[in-house]
């Protein structure tokens, strides 16, 4: 398969996972300042930082303090077009991804994307803020999700489809250990606990697999080692692995580039390492970690697979 | 009900529909009944099911001159144009000679020029195309095909006669709406296709395989075919995308290929595979940085090299453009007397030459009676339309086609024909052209898929989708 093919295939997994994450978040957090959080005792505020947090700012964030927090944030998550990981500039570049490889693509496939981006670019924010934008988040997700199961049900499972699925979980798990570091579950066990679980969309397959109520670490533990559940960092992890191994040819436990040597560390920390080790530095440092190891793999992998060649001649 | 809008029976112009009589031609009988039958609501609703669809298929094309490469749907206008199989048996007849002339010419033009060395047509008249290429001389092209894929543009006069308004032999676009077109229709408006046997148009994109694999320099056993493509920001990037995803080739950009001692090369996730044809949607000038465009970063460095030395086929050829140049086109009936030895099937519109000083003088003289056109543009850029342009703009042309005449032609207005096109709920007669597509590999095939383009804009004669046209699903009635 082209290198060029196989770099867009990777961005356009990637912002699509990416846009679906983002929606989500927005949509968790939303709801839950609603009673939860009042405006007046400034933990509206912290909410919001930290999601800004979660959807990728480093940097704090100005974070108007006149109750406005919450349309401010969502503005700029959902429709801001300077903000490269707002969902209409994912949406844009999964778009834009999919529209130079088209020739690449289903109809099927295609088509969830195009009807998706001429959507999200219709919209304004005041109309869906308005309507309350749980309406709106859904119907990105649901475009997400259809984009999902449209090329697993309509793509050839060769190359390209697994560079997807690399793209996919990559940022799947880097979006979740970016979730897992703004959040607080040392200082409000049950609360963070449960919001961490609803951005990661694990509320009831924790419960199902705890039979408990969320608390301390667990919900922590549950996020970075459940074995199935499919938005672990130890399942996405497996499956980046999976994924490369079956594009490379080489068998799961050797490797054939420097992204599958990493992956395996990567998975025999996840498999093997005692999870107070893991916590040592907190919750946040570990995330932290976490979120620069999925960022050198991405390096990785495009070094691997499609460098930025210099322009020849 | 939808009436035809009440018009006088045609007499300045050929109607597609109707007799001078005002009754309507017999092949267009079925498709009137249908039309009342399903009455003006009903066809309303499904016209706005069929847009919605283009736009989500991203059926759309870029305009040049909007902001930063705007996406736009292609008008399409529901309504077919109905081509009998008289008409296209001589359309089909008139095409392939064309063509075999045009390949034949440009063989000659860089192997001898025996129709410059016997008069024919004059010598300078070649050197001057900005599109004849001295790179090609003495260049034998894999069996001698030039122009793999042309699109002859037809109109048809006040009496009905198809004539030939222009040759397009370097990269014809338009076939992508042919079939998405016929396909959006037999979606969404099942019904016209009741009492017809219309030709499929559904396997151009073999046909076309089988005419690249042909491409192949001999050495080739299993010849490996990509569409070379400008990128996402190039007007007819849906076609490229839809003919490449249909053949089930590899679509391109000029970064994916490398020439390693005269090979050309794809960039693949599991190192370099060797490309024996190049389908190219780019033009000349693109194409290798080392020959012509040094700043061009849509070209491949070393592609011409490879090609000369017989190590890939292009498609078309390099250097056709001499062949469809407005300048030349004025010689192809002589092409045809003088490589074929026939008369042609299809003439062509009377043509000024502005090199000549008297025909220079006379279009001068008539600018308001005439089309002028820029010898080497395409798409109804840089075009006059006289009888519709203003005082000012007739003399500014004439300057520029003064200081420059062999960049210019001159052609009366022809009235094309018109046909019924459904706009903003009534039906009104439009004005249309005819583009069929010949492929030439073993022979020249012209597969009954014709891309109509119609000027949407009442009285208008130009049917450029960059100047206000859409197009028509084109039927092609079998025999």
């Amino acid at each position: 398969m082209l290198s060029r093919v196989a770099d867009s295939l990777y961005w356009l997994g990637r912002n699509v996972e990416r846009a679906e994450t983002i929606a989500r978040i927005l949509d968790v957090n939303y709801t839950r300042a609603m009673d939860l959080y009042s405006q007046r005792d400034g933990r509206s505020e912290a909410l919001w930082r930290s999601v800004m947090q979660s959807a990728g700012f480093r940097t704090q964030a100005k974070i108007s303090s006149n109750g406005r927090a919450a349309g401010d944030c969502f503005g700029f998550c959902a429709f801001d077009e300077s903000n490269p990981t707002s969902i209409i500039s994912s949406v844009r570049i999964a778009r834009t991804n999919a529209l130079s490889i088209r020739a690449e693509l289903t109809t099927e496939v295609w088509e969830v994307i195009n009807v998706l981006y001429l959507d999200v670019t219709d919209q304004d924010l005041d109309s869906v803020l308005r309507e309350g934008p749980s309406k709106f988040l859904r119907r990105i997700r649901d475009g997400m999700q259809a984009f999902a199961g449209m090329s697993d049900a309509t793509l050839t499972h060769g190359d390209g489809w697994n560079f997807l699925q690399v793209g996919r979980f990559i940022e799947r798990a880097y979006m979740t250990a970016r979730i897992l570091e703004a959040v607080d579950v040392e200082h409000e066990p049950w609360h963070e606990s449960q919001r961490l679980l609803e951005m990661c969309c694990a509320s009831v397959p924790f419960a199902q697999a705890s039979h408990s109520a969320p608390e301390g670490r667990d919900a922590v533990a549950f996020i970075l080692l459940s074995q199935d559940f499919p938005r672990s960092l130890r399942f996405c992890t497996r499956q980046i692995d999976v994924s490369m191994h079956q594009i490379s040819h080489t068998p799961e436990g050797t490797f054939a580039n420097d992204a599958e040597r990493r992956l395996g560390r990567m998975r025999a920390l996840f498999d093997f390492t005692p999870l107070d080790e893991m916590l040592q530095a907190g919750v946040p440092a570990f995330a932290r970690q976490l979120v620069g190891d999925y960022e050198a793999l991405s390096n990785d992998i495009q070094g691997a697979y499609f460098p930025r060649m210099p322009v020849t001649a | 009900m939808l009436d035809l809008q009440p018009h006088v029976a045609a007499v300045e112009h050929y109607d597609e529909l109707y007799t001078p009589l005002g009754t309507p031609r017999a092949h267009y009988g079925p498709l009137a009944a249908t039309l009342e039958r399903l009455g003006r609501d009903e066809i309303l609703a499904r016209v706005q099911a069929i847009n919605t669809s283009l736009l989500q298929r991203g059926v759309t094309f870029t305009v040049y001159a909007d902001a930063a490469g705007t996406e736009r749907v292609f008008p399409f206008d529901i309504i077919p144009r109905i081509i009998t199989p008289d008409e296209w048996g001589h359309i089909e007849r008139g095409i392939r000679q064309r063509v075999r002339a045009i390949n034949a010419f440009l063989y000659d033009v860089y192997h001898g020029e025996r129709i410059l060395r016997e008069k024919r047509m004059p010598r300078e008249l070649v050197y001057s195309s900005k599109n004849y290429n001295r790179e090609m001389i003495d260049v034998d092209v894999p069996r001698d095909v030039y122009i793999h894929v042309s699109g002859i543009d037809l109109i048809r006069d006040e009496k009905g006669e198809f004539l030939v308004l222009e040759d397009n032999c370097r990269t014809p676009s338009g076939i992508s709406y042919v079939l998405e077109n016929r396909d959006v229709l037999k979606r969404g408006l099942p019904d016209f296709f009741r009492g017809y046997a219309v030709c499929p148009v559904d396997d151009y994109p073999s046909r076309l395989l089988d005419v690249l694999r042909y491409a192949a320099p001999q050495a080739a056993e299993r010849p490996n075919v990509v569409v070379l493509t400008p990128g996402i920001y190039n007007s007819a990037y849906f076609e490229h995308t839809l003919l490449a995803r249909r053949m089930g080739v590899e679509l391109v950009e000029a970064r994916d290929l490398i020439v390693v001692e005269n090979v050309v090369y794809l960039k693949t996730t599991r190192g370099l595979e060797r490309v024996d044809v190049i389908y190219r949607r780019v033009d000349d000038d693109y194409l290798d940085p080392l020959y012509f465009i040094p700043e061009s970063t849509l070209g491949v460095p070393g592609l011409m090299n490879a090609y000369r030395a017989g190590n890939v086929g292009i498609a078309n050829a390099i250097g056709t453009g001499v062949g469809d140049d407005k300048a030349i086109y004025r010689f192809v009936p002589e092409m045809i007397r003088f490589y074929l030895d026939e008369e042609p099937v299809l003439n062509n519109v009377p043509t000024f030459d502005c090199t000549e000083p008297s025909q220079l003088q006379h279009v001068l003289a008539n600018l308001d009676k005439l089309v002028v056109k820029t010898t080497n543009a395409s798409g109804g850029y840089g075009m006059l339309m006289g009888p519709f342009a203003t005082k000012e703009e007739r003399e500014r042309f004439a300057e520029t086609v003064v200081s420059n005449p062999r960049d210019f032609i001159a052609q009366p207005v022809v009235q094309l024909s018109s046909s019924p096109t459904l706009i903003d709920g009534a039906m009104v007669a439009r004005r249309v052209d005819l583009r069929p597509f010949a492929l030439f590999g073993r022979s020249v095939d012209v597969p009954p898929a014709a891309l109509t383009r119609v000027a949407l804009r009442e009285g208008s004669l130009v049917v450029n989708s960059s100047q206000g046209g859409g197009s028509k699903d084109t039927w092609v009635l079998q025999a």
